[in-house]
């Protein structure tokens, strides 16, 4: 590495030999330092904030154990050595992949997490979705005559929903499709069972959808007053062909940002939806594990939970380049 | 008279909004006939391009109100047609070129797409043919590889490009008439003259009539075959190009005429509009005498000296963000100021003149090469040196903070690393606003409530703040109308006659430059080509680039010597 310092100065249009060989290969190497750099903070963060939280032991061995078994437990699990020798343990472990077992159940930590982590995605990936399914179209109808007085009304409508709690709605879903009509089940999950997927993924979609509408539907208004449109019209285009040929693919551009961030904040289980649907994924697990200090399964979860919402943010970036010409690479 | 291809008459419009409403054209009239080329000129804001949208119907019908009037397209009113029909004509009978050529094409659209749109919505032709086509109209704007333009993105066009773009997208369909709002307003002056030629081969060779809307007289006297003359919503003046330019009738022609820096005597006061149409409270003051001969005795001394200046902005860069490739915009460039005097540094957009300037007032670090004011180097940071140096910005909209009040603007130099307080700031900002030609009592007012012209005159109010020499004016009245670019001028003038300042003029505008420098700097591609005496430079000038460039210039005389 010490080459490129001393290369550089040699002639400002030469690159070094070193950065031509792995010129192409910059962005993948900063996102992999990116990432490395990100696990690291969020491990040793949390290792030592966790440790700050409780004693994991005592809720082991319960309130009425004795200050003997305390001892017993805490030798069992490493837990009377120094921190910061447990940090160590802890971290020479991790490198190996082992993220140690769960203090409640003796699992595996990193194990139990991958089995919760299917129903996370599912809900995740059916909740948004519907909610882009509902909001893009919408969105580019309020946003092709926004003054019109009918969209005005719905702008509203969309307004009140994005003001909503995600608790409430689900509470009222519950209410209405569980209670009332009896036509889905109110708790649970079977892969099996498409109707135990509804009400989950369709809270956290009526949650999503409001602030989506609301952006497209920003976007295509701007877009609609931009020059290109002017010289569609002027070319003749008809209605629908300025809205979704021309209007709604620059529109998109900027809902990708909020579809991305959205979508990473899935991810990362929804914790009260979850835990209101009794719904078995990482989110849930999050409470669990949390409320019972148990450490290395609250982890495990941080660390996937890390890994998951950098991808989604990588792979917002390349469909940026996907979606905009002007971001590709030339050659490309 | 030929058959009219577009007829209106007595068209009157107004936008409606809850303010009231605005009348934007007051009773016009106006005939094209068939392959005639006919121009419509004015200042922004005259309505000449509400003229032009309104042929097609491209203003929202639910903003504006037309109490009287009707326009008819071969003999249609396109007024009473519904929106159906009107997408037939749209692209089809008559078609629009833009002024914008950054932002007239969609930028997520290919070319290829682009045209091929317009070309099967109006033709009866298989996708096929619609490439056959495009790529035959992308040979006819001379573009030397219409293949690869064909299939790029706007974005990966040149300006000059991206406008054959449009007019071979213009032509597609045979047009009867074309309407070109601003065509070549935003182009550099070489490739607005191939750009005019180009759009009048075309013209002629498909009979096509065209409906030509600018700002610039030149352009008008170089192209149109007859002139509207715009001023507030009327046609002042109409008739054949040759007698509206050579023997104006109406006060407004004449002044905007009087208005151009072109063909008058360098440095002396130009005739400004606002005076000739005696809308009271001209804020043209004159400052001190307008007479040029009372002038400063010049020193003689040299004040700048640009030493083999050179800048280099990174291109790529290795994975520790350390540069590894650059772009040179500035190579190895030499030229000296002389107190008092104005040097002009010319030459297209990207040559490098902006990162020249902003070097000078260190904005850009240089890469090799030195910038010696007054035997001190630039790069030394010398507080005292830094603010005898100030600079004017192009764009008066984007440079001045949106939210902060006239006295605040105009007074923030002052603060640098001292303290004074407000009521000593204010009556500052009055001062400097008198001696821009704007009235004190408007020092607490934003930006936004000001015009054009006033918004750079308090950048420049700005820049004398701290009492500078030596001024770096980049492109100041680029962004402004002429009659207000004849404001400005004034005002530089009357400024350098007053205090003796020395000034870097930044233009792409020969006539301009012309006008008030004393020497010229062309650049081309980051080297300075060629310098010297203003006159000697414009009238004989030795570099090919240069003498491409004076060929370029459009300009009345020369208009009429063809």
């Amino acid at each position: 590495m010490s080459s490129t310092a001393e290369t550089a100065p040699a002639g400002p249009q030469a690159a070094g030999r070193w950065d031509s060989l792995i010129g192409p290969f910059v962005p993948v190497l900063h996102q992999l330092t990116r990432l490395a750099v990100l696990l690291f903070m969020v491990t040793t963060l949390l290792f030592f904030m966790l440790r700050l939280a409780g004693d994991p032991a005592l809720v082991l061995a319960g309130n009425d154990a004795t200050p003997e078994q305390l001892e017993a437990i805490r030798a069992q699990y490493g837990l009377d050595k120094p921190l910061i020798v447990q940090y160590f343990n802890y971290m020479g472990n991790l490198i190996q992949g082992d993220f140690g077992k769960s203090l409640a159940s003796g699992e595996r930590a990193m194990g139990k997490v991958l089995t919760m982590l299917p129903a996370t995605l599912l809900i995740a990936g059916l909740a948004m979705a519907a909610s882009i399914c509902i909001a893009i179209p919408l969105g580019a109808w309020l946003g092709f005559k926004p003054e019109r007085f009918d969209r005005r009304g719905v702008s509203g409508i969309i307004f009140v929903f994005q003001g909503v709690p995600g608790f409430v709605s689900a509470l009222i879903f519950i209410q209405v499709f569980a209670v009332n009509l009896r036509w889905l089940p109110s708790l649970g999950m079977d892969y099996g069972n498409v109707k135990t997927w509804i009400l989950p993924s369709a809270s956290l979609a009526w949650f999503l959808m409001p602030s989506l509408t609301r952006v497209v539907a920003a976007n295509t208004a701007e877009a609609m007053r931009e020059d290109y449109i002017r010289t569609a019209r002027a070319g003749g285009a008809p209605g629908y062909s300025l809205l979704w040929r021309h209007a709604l693919p620059n529109a998109l551009l900027g809902a990708a940002a909020l579809i991305g961030t959205q979508f990473a904040f899935l991810v990362g289980g929804a914790v009260i939806t979850e835990t209101i649907f009794a719904w078995p994924g990482i989110g849930w697990l999050l409470i669990e594990s949390t409320q019972t200090l148990d450490f290395p399964v609250v982890q495990a979860l941080a660390f996937c939970i890390a890994i998951l919402v950098f991808t989604v943010n990588a792979v917002t970036d390349l469909s940026f380049q996907y979606l905009d010409p002007r971001l590709r690479t030339k050659g490309n | 008279m030929v058959k009219p291809v577009v007829r209106i008459e007595d068209l009157s419009l107004e936008f409606i909004s809850q303010a009231g409403a605005f009348e934007a054209l007051k009773g016009i009239s106006l005939d094209i006939g068939e392959g005639e080329i006919v121009g419509v000129v004015g200042e922004s804001g005259s309505g000449k391009s509400v003229t032009a949208m309104n042929i097609l119907q491209l203003l929202p019908r639910t903003k504006i109100r037309v109490p009287t009037g009707s326009i008819n397209v071969l003999d249609h009113d396109v007024r009473a047609m519904s929106e159906k029909r009107l997408q037939q004509i749209r692209g089809g009978e008559v078609s629009m070129i833009f002024q914008e050529p950054m932002t007239a094409l969609n930028p997520v659209l290919r070319v290829s797409d682009q045209i091929n749109d317009v070309i099967l919505r109006h033709k009866d032709v298989s996708a096929l043919e619609a490439e056959e086509i495009s790529l035959s109209l992308l040979e006819d704007t001379q573009i030397a590889d219409p293949r690869r333009v064909y299939e790029s993105y706007p974005h990966e066009l040149s300006g000059g490009m991206r406008q054959r773009v449009m007019i071979a997208m213009a032509f597609s369909c045979s047009p009867k008439l074309i309407v070109a709002d601003e065509p070549t307003t935003a182009l550099d002056v070489t490739v607005q003259a191939q750009i005019l030629r180009l759009l009048k081969e075309r013209a002629e060779k498909t009979n096509t009539s065209v409906l030509l809307i600018t700002h610039d007289l030149a352009v008008v006297a170089q192209l149109c075959n007859r002139v509207y003359v715009m001023y507030k919503g009327e046609f002042v003046e109409e008739g054949t190009t040759q007698d509206v330019i050579g023997n104006p009738q109406h006060v407004y022609t004449k002044a905007l005429l009087n208005s151009l820096p072109e063909g008058k005597t360098p440095k002396s006061r130009l005739a400004t509009v606002a005076a000739a149409m005696l809308e009271g409270g001209s804020n043209d003051k004159v400052i001190k005498s307008p007479v040029a001969a009372t002038r400063i005795a010049r020193s003689g001394d040299t004040v700048l000296e640009i030493k083999k200046g050179t800048v280099r902005y990174p291109k790529d860069y290795n994975f520790f963000g350390r540069p590894i490739t650059f772009h040179t915009a500035v190579d190895h460039v030499s030229v000296d100021i002389k107190e008092g005097e104005t040097l002009a540094l010319v030459g297209e957009s990207g040559c490098g003149k902006t990162s020249l300037a902003n070097a000078v007032v260190g904005l850009n670090p240089l890469a090799d090469g030195e910038i010696i004011y007054r035997g001190k180097n630039i790069k030394d940071h010398d507080p005292e040196t830094r603010r005898e140096i100030q600079i004017v910005f192009q764009d008066p909209q984007s440079s001045l903070d949106p939210r902060w009040p006239v006295w605040k603007i105009m007074t923030e130099p002052l603060t640098v690393g001292k303290s004074l307080d407000k009521a000593e700031l204010r009556k500052r900002a009055g001062e400097l606003c008198e001696m821009v030609g704007l009235e004190p009592d408007q020092i607490d007012r934003l930006p936004h409530e000001f015009s054009g012209g006033q918004r750079q005159r308090i950048a420049i109010g700005r820049a004398l703040s701290v009492r500078p020499k030596l001024l770096v004016l980049d492109e100041p009245t680029s962004a402004l109308d002429v009659s207000v670019q004849a404001q400005i001028l004034n005002l530089l003038l009357d400024l350098q006659d007053e205090f003796g300042l020395t000034y870097l003029f930044i233009s792409h505008d020969v006539a301009v430059v012309r006008h008030i420098a004393d020497k010229v700097a062309v650049m081309y591609q980051s080297k300075v080509v060629e310098e010297g005496d203003t006159e000697q430079i414009l009238s004989a000038p030795t570099h090919e680039y240069t003498r491409t460039l004076m060929n370029a210039v459009p300009s009345l005389e020369k208009a009429f010597a063809a």
